[in-house]
Order: C-alpha cells, then structure tokens, then sequence
C-alpha cells in the first residue's frame, strides 16, 4: 500500500552543527565559538553545508 | 522603519541578510513564530476605527506601523515551543501573528497568501507553461493506467513527489529519481504521482530572483557523471556553482511568473539540454540561496537586504470619506 514515489524514498541527511555556532540574541546572529559571525564564514558555510538546497527538513520544503 | 524577519534562531542564510541590513543601520527585529508566547509575544487594539499592533522578540519592541517589510523566511510553526503546545495554540498563534501582519502595510517578502499558492507543483507548472518557459512533458496521476501510457510515451521518465514535502517517522528525503522502463506503476494508485520526461541535461540552473534583478547559477554536469545521477541535491559532484548569463526569453518569462505569482522572491530550478535549452522543473518560492552565493560570490544577499529596506510607499487613508495618501 506504499505510494509510489516512496519506493524511492531514502534516510534524510543530518544537518545539526549546533556545535559549531551559537545564536547571539543580541546581534540576531549567530556567532562562532570564537566569536565571528558564522554567516561571514563562506567557507565554513561551505564546509557544513548548512545553507545547501537539500530535500529532509521536517518542516519546510522549499529548497 | 525595522525590517521584521520571520526565521528560526540557527537560519545561518538568514544571518546573510541581517549582517547587511546591520551594516546599513537599518533595524532589524528577528522573531521566530515558535516562540510565541514565550520569547516573542504580540498585541494589537482595535478602537475608534484604528488599529495598532505591536510585536516583541528577544527583548526587541516595535510597532505594526513601524514596519517596513517581512521577510517570511523559515518561521517555524507557531507556539510550537510554548509551554504547552498543542494545534489548537498553534492555530489561535498563526491567526493572531500572520492576521495581525497582513493589516501592517509593510511590503512583504513573499505575501503569505502568493507564497501558499506558489508551493504548489502542480500550478507552478501550468503557471510556467503560460509564461512561455519550457516545461517537460508531466503527468501527475492516482490512475495505475496513465501511469503506464504515459511511460510508453515518454519512456524516460523521472519520479519527485508533488508536494517536495518530506516523509517523517523516520525522516526520509524523496529525491527526484529515474524510473525504470519496465517499473510497477500499480503503486501509483495509493498516493498522487508525479512523472516527468527526464531530460538529458548538460547542466542545472539554479536562477534566483529579487525583486527585478535576475541572478543565474549554472552547474555543469560531469562528463562521467551517470544517467541516474538526476537530483543536483544528491550528485556525487563536487564542480562549483558558476555565475551564469540568462537567456533574454527566459528573463521576459521569468519576470512574468513572478509578476503573475506575486512573488518578490523565487529561486527557480531549471535543466539545460544539449541544444541549450532551459527547462522548468520548479520555482521554490523560499528557496536557499546562501548555497550559491558563497560558490558564485553573487551579491544575493545584499540583494534581499536592499529589497527589504526599501522606504514604505505611502499608504492611502480614509479621510472623511476620501481616500488620501499620508506619509
């Protein structure tokens, strides 16, 4: 009874790096653990791929 | 004049923006719609004919009026971190925030009512059809039957779910996946199925729009890469993201599916075929942007800041039974 496009369905990637920065309520930003805006860290961002398109985010699906 | 931004606390592609927003002193209150009624909290009157509304967040005050623009990025589900959550609080928190926004008179990045509309597959598709872009031949059927005459039309097909919604319980993605000439469609009869000629593609667009201004990002596909490899999300490439030029009838196209969806702000995904076409497989009205930015060094963030810090057009009043316009 399994839809169709499921059988095509695979586990979501994890993309938790709450480790790496930190939100910073003050500056509305969050910041590294050394104190650097995380968004100024292109290559971080790289690296973690957090502002990637990936499909498996629970609540949004506009990649 | 603030600009508000609805998003959770760890949108780093968020932080994109306000670091722009913060270098042009522009004020910014942040607010996460989860955190109703905890750290964010609202209150609007209605008296004498008026109304006033005010928003809090993370310690931040600031009035309905004194809203420039929303940027509606990725809240989160309302009250969903009260004390005690429940739909029914959830439900009672979106009317109360969303309700109480859309009386603001601040621009909106994207209005809420456009952005529901334009989540949905199946009218991007027909939207883009009558705006000129090309779109791959589509069938999205309940029917085992159609399924099957479809596959024997266009033989190469593709399978992605209608609504890019991901299964939970466990979590799991659904990427845009090549079907199998002689695949079992009689599974097609339990959920709507969404299938599409596959295009052998020499790259992926990703082509973001802010406002007016057009930003195109181009990915060539590997020359070893394999047929199956047909979701950009999951390709096993490491090639970067290229700045790239967009074709003067797609532009004219482009500009008016978003005049038409009333979007400020789309991120369309497009193949190009070996004759240099592009074809339209989806326009993702909130879609991520930070991804190409740091490959292209695209300014889209800054884009989106000055977008959002644009003056306030003069609202029209009524003023003793006449419409003026005040400041």
């Amino acid at each position: 009874m399994q839809p169709f496009a499921l059988n095509y369905a695979r586990p979501a990637a994890d993309v938790e790096v709450t480790a790496v920065y930190a939100y910073d309520s003050g500056l509305q930003l969050n910041v590294l653990l050394d104190g650097r805006i995380a968004a100024s860290d292109h290559a971080l961002l790289r690296e973690l791929g957090t502002t990637t398109s990936t499909a498996g985010s629970k609540t949004h699906f506009d990649d | 004049m603030t600009v508000l931004i609805l998003t959770t606390e760890e949108d780093v592609t968020a932080d994109m923006v306000v670091v722009h927003l913060h270098a042009c002193a522009v004020p910014v209150v942040r607010l996460d719609p989860a955190d109703l009624t905890g750290g964010a909290a609202l209150s609007g009157e209605y008296v004498h004919g008026a109304f006033r509304g005010h928003l809090s967040s993370g310690g931040r005050l600031v009035s309905l009026d004194g809203l420039r623009s929303v940027w509606v990025r990725r809240p989160g589900i309302p009250a969903s971190r009260a004390a005690r959550p429940s739909p029914w609080l959830t439900e009672e928190s979106a009317q109360a925030l969303y309700g109480m926004l859309r009386s603001s008179g601040a621009r909106w990045m994207n209005d809420p009512d456009a952005a529901h509309r334009a989540r949905h597959k199946p009218w991007q598709l027909r939207h883009a059809q009558s705006c000129g872009l090309p779109v791959p031949a589509t069938l999205i059927t309940t029917f085992p039957q159609a399924a099957r005459e479809f596959a024997d039309r266009y033989p190469d097909l593709v399978v992605k779910p209608v609504s890019g919604a991901h299964p939970q319980d466990p979590p799991r993605a659904v990427p845009t996946s090549r079907v199998s000439p002689d695949a079992d469609f009689a599974a097609v009869a339990f959920g709507p199925t969404l299938l599409q000629r596959r295009v052998a593609k020499r790259a992926d667009i990703r082509l973001t729009v802010v406002g007016e201004r057009l930003l195109a990002a181009r990915k060539p596909v590997a020359a070893d890469a394999h047929p199956d490899e047909v979701d950009v999300r999951f390709a096993s490439t490491t090639a970067p993201w290229e700045p790239a030029e967009v074709p003067p009838r797609i532009a004219e196209s482009v500009r008016a599916y978003m005049r038409g969806a009333e979007l400020a702000y789309g991120a369309f995904d497009f193949v190009e075929d070996a004759d240099g076409t592009w074809w339209f497989l989806e326009c993702n009205q909130s879609g991520q942007f930070g991804f190409i930015e740091v490959d292209t060094g695209q300014p889209i963030a800054r884009t989106i800041a000055e977008w959002l810090s644009r003056p306030v057009a003069p609202r029209p009043t009524r003023l003793n039974g006449a419409n003026s316009a005040v400041s």
